[in-house]
């Protein structure tokens, strides 16, 4: 893999360069607490010493509410993909939320294709950073707290300068046109980024064992955790809006006033709603609260691995941080675990 | 096919929910053009009051014995009856002390003269009458409520919002005031379909949708308390807009704060 040095101090020129690739979005602090990737007017508001956004990278890809076709009773219907969206540079991504579009493009770009998402993907350069965990991190322990593929560029801090990786040629043409700020990796950088690699992974306050935990759910499917669990759970749906790999969706019509016309739209939604599991004839498959947090946990930590090898969590801590009644993903797999109770 | 014939009335509320349809004005033309507008006497007065309706579209809560005798009178006229705003889904502000008796509350807020006119616990439409369609909000949004006249035109009722304010709040990528701030927001349990617009402006939602289906009250209640808020705290902010729906009601509550 081509990799060049960066210095720090050259980092906001570096960022102009990549403006030509398309509109650049940065994460920004939008509060005390919270950041989001959005567009800056100045560069100095970029917020790179930021641990997770609020909303993943999904909201660009797959946006919360999109409108998939037009239609009217006279002319038929016509999609909406926008031809016309403008191609983006995502800066300062973090390795869980690359991880997090990986594991979109296995849903939306398999066997069938998404256009509304692939027409975006396609678009969406990422150029990625690297992080040092805070306690809500558990990247380490679902193998998504480094990323091999799944990025333009990719910059680790190595101190006075950072790291650079090329993952596509989009990457090196991007790195072409900041020729003059890079220069070739020399032994102290080598020296740098391997104890940058040390520092990382001492850095874990937060780990998990998700080997065998299919096997162990499967075991423990009555388990009383689901019941306890459940009576906390408000069904809110904050979990899967800031999970970066919930891609459910809710499809539905709006219409004119006039008539005969109108616009079929999708709109994020969550297996812990009431009416997720609602079937026609009114049959719930999951009416309690206890079922659906215990289908969410399965779908994520079970049915994702027997289909695709792998669980769909990223690790990425949104779900335990943003939850309102604290329910804590990695209390409740040491639960299951029985490596603690509660 | 010929226009439906509706009617808007109003019960004991502020009219705002009425306001609403006049403030549509982008789509007042449409609005005109797609219904046979027969009463609605906050846009004209002279309506036809005897005609038998489509569509009847009804604010306010039943707060008074004439209220009721309207309600009843219109449910009659109409094959579809709608409430809109949070005062005829829910009961609304005029419900927000229903734990006391209403003669004491009369005399509480109007002194002796208050004797002149009757009232009743105020309660939702629903209590009283079928309420064939429910469009909350304090006001309604007017994008609902015109999904909701489209829908009805389409023969079809709208799908309104099964979920919480939470959802709406983090789609728009807000910041959690409950996490963040520590303050008393009632999202989590309130019905969406405001996109959020309170926490968008920086301040907690205060309910005024009414509770979503299947909102886990106790749990609110307990994560409320465990942010250093009283009973009274929650219980105000609780039973200021739908004090009479059935998951509010405080036998379950106390059940909660007790858990």
């Amino acid at each position: 893999m081509k990799m060049v040095i960066l210095p720090k101090e050259s980092l906001p020129e570096f960022i102009g360069h990549l403006c030509p690739f398309g509109e650049l979005h940065v994460p920004v602090k939008v509060s005390e607490k919270s950041y989001a990737f959005g567009r800056v007017n100045d560069l100095s508001d970029i917020e790179l010493n930021y641990t997770r956004t609020i909303l993943p990278l999904k909201k660009y890809v797959f946006k919360p509410v999109d409108v998939m076709f037009n239609f009217c009773a006279a002319t038929g219907y016509e999609t909406t993909v926008e031809e016309t969206d403008a191609k983006r540079v995502i800066f300062g991504v973090h390795p869980c939320d690359i991880h997090g579009l990986k594991i979109l493009d296995l849903v939306f770009g398999g066997k069938y294709v998404d256009g509304y998402y692939s027409a975006r993907r396609n678009k969406a350069a990422i150029v990625g950073m690297d992080c040092i965990p805070d306690e809500f991190c558990f990247c380490r322990s679902t193998g998504t707290d480094f990323v091999d593929t799944g990025f333009d560029l990719f910059l680790s801090d190595i101190g006075a300068s950072y790291l650079v990786r090329v993952g596509t040629s989009l990457g090196d043409d991007m790195i072409r046109a900041a020729d003059s700020l890079l220069r070739e990796v020399q032994e102290q950088d080598r020296q740098a980024y391997k104890r940058r690699s040390t520092q990382r992974r001492e850095s874990f306050q937060t780990e998990v064992q998700l080997q065998e935990l299919p096997e162990i759910m499967d075991l423990e499917y009555d388990s009383e955790v689901w019941r306890r669990v459940g009576d906390k759970c408000l069904s809110c749906g904050t979990c899967s809006m800031v999970c970066p790999t919930c891609y459910c969706y809710a499809v539905f019509d709006e219409l004119d006033l006039a008539g005969g016309s109108g616009r079929r739209q999708r709109r994020w939604d969550s297996c812990l709603f009431k009416d997720y599991a609602l079937v026609a004839g009114g049959h719930n498959f999951r009416p309690d609260r206890d079922s659906r947090i215990k289908n969410r946990y399965f779908h994520k930590q079970r049915g994702f691995v027997s289909q695709h090898g792998r669980p769909s969590c990223v690790g990425c801590g949104r779900c335990k941080v943003y939850c309102l009644v604290g329910i804590d993903i990695v209390e409740v797999i040491k639960e299951l675990r029985s490596e603690i109770r509660v | 096919m010929a226009k439906p014939k509706v009617g808007t009335y109003g019960l004991t509320g502020c009219a705002g929910d009425q306001l609403v349809i006049i403030n549509c004005e982008d789509e007042l033309l449409e609005i005109a053009g797609a219904l046979d507008i027969k009463s609605f006497s906050m846009a004209a007065s002279g309506g036809d009051e005897d005609c038998p309706l489509d569509i009847v579209f009804v604010e306010g809560t039943v707060v008074q014995p004439e209220d009721e005798r309207v309600l009843r009178w219109l449910r009659e006229r109409a094959e579809l009856l709608v409430a809109i705003g949070t005062c005829a889904v829910w009961g609304g502000l005029p419900a927000m002390k229903n734990e006391m008796r209403p003669e004491e509350l009369r005399m509480s807020v109007y002194g002796p003269e208050g004797n002149t006119f009757q009232c009743v616990s105020p309660r939702p439409l629903s209590s009283f009458v079928k309420v064939d369609l429910a469009i909350p909000g304090c006001p309604v949004e007017k994008e609902q409520l015109l999904q909701g006249v489209a829908s009805l035109l389409h023969g079809d009722l709208p799908q309104l919002p099964t979920y919480a304010v939470c959802t709406d709040c983090k789609m728009a990528e807000y910041p959690c005031l409950l996490v963040e701030q520590g303050w008393l927001c009632l999202g989590p349990i309130t019905e969406a379909g405001c996109k959020a617009r309170c926490p968008g402006y920086g301040r907690p939602c205060i309910g005024c949708r009414g509770p979503v289906q299947d909102a886990n009250i106790a749990s609110e209640v307990q994560v409320l308390q465990e942010k250093g808020f009283t009973w009274l705290d929650i219980q105000n902010r609780l039973w200021t807009f739908a004090a009479p729906a059935e998951s509010l009601k405080i036998d379950f509550l106390k059940e909660g704060a007790n858990a």
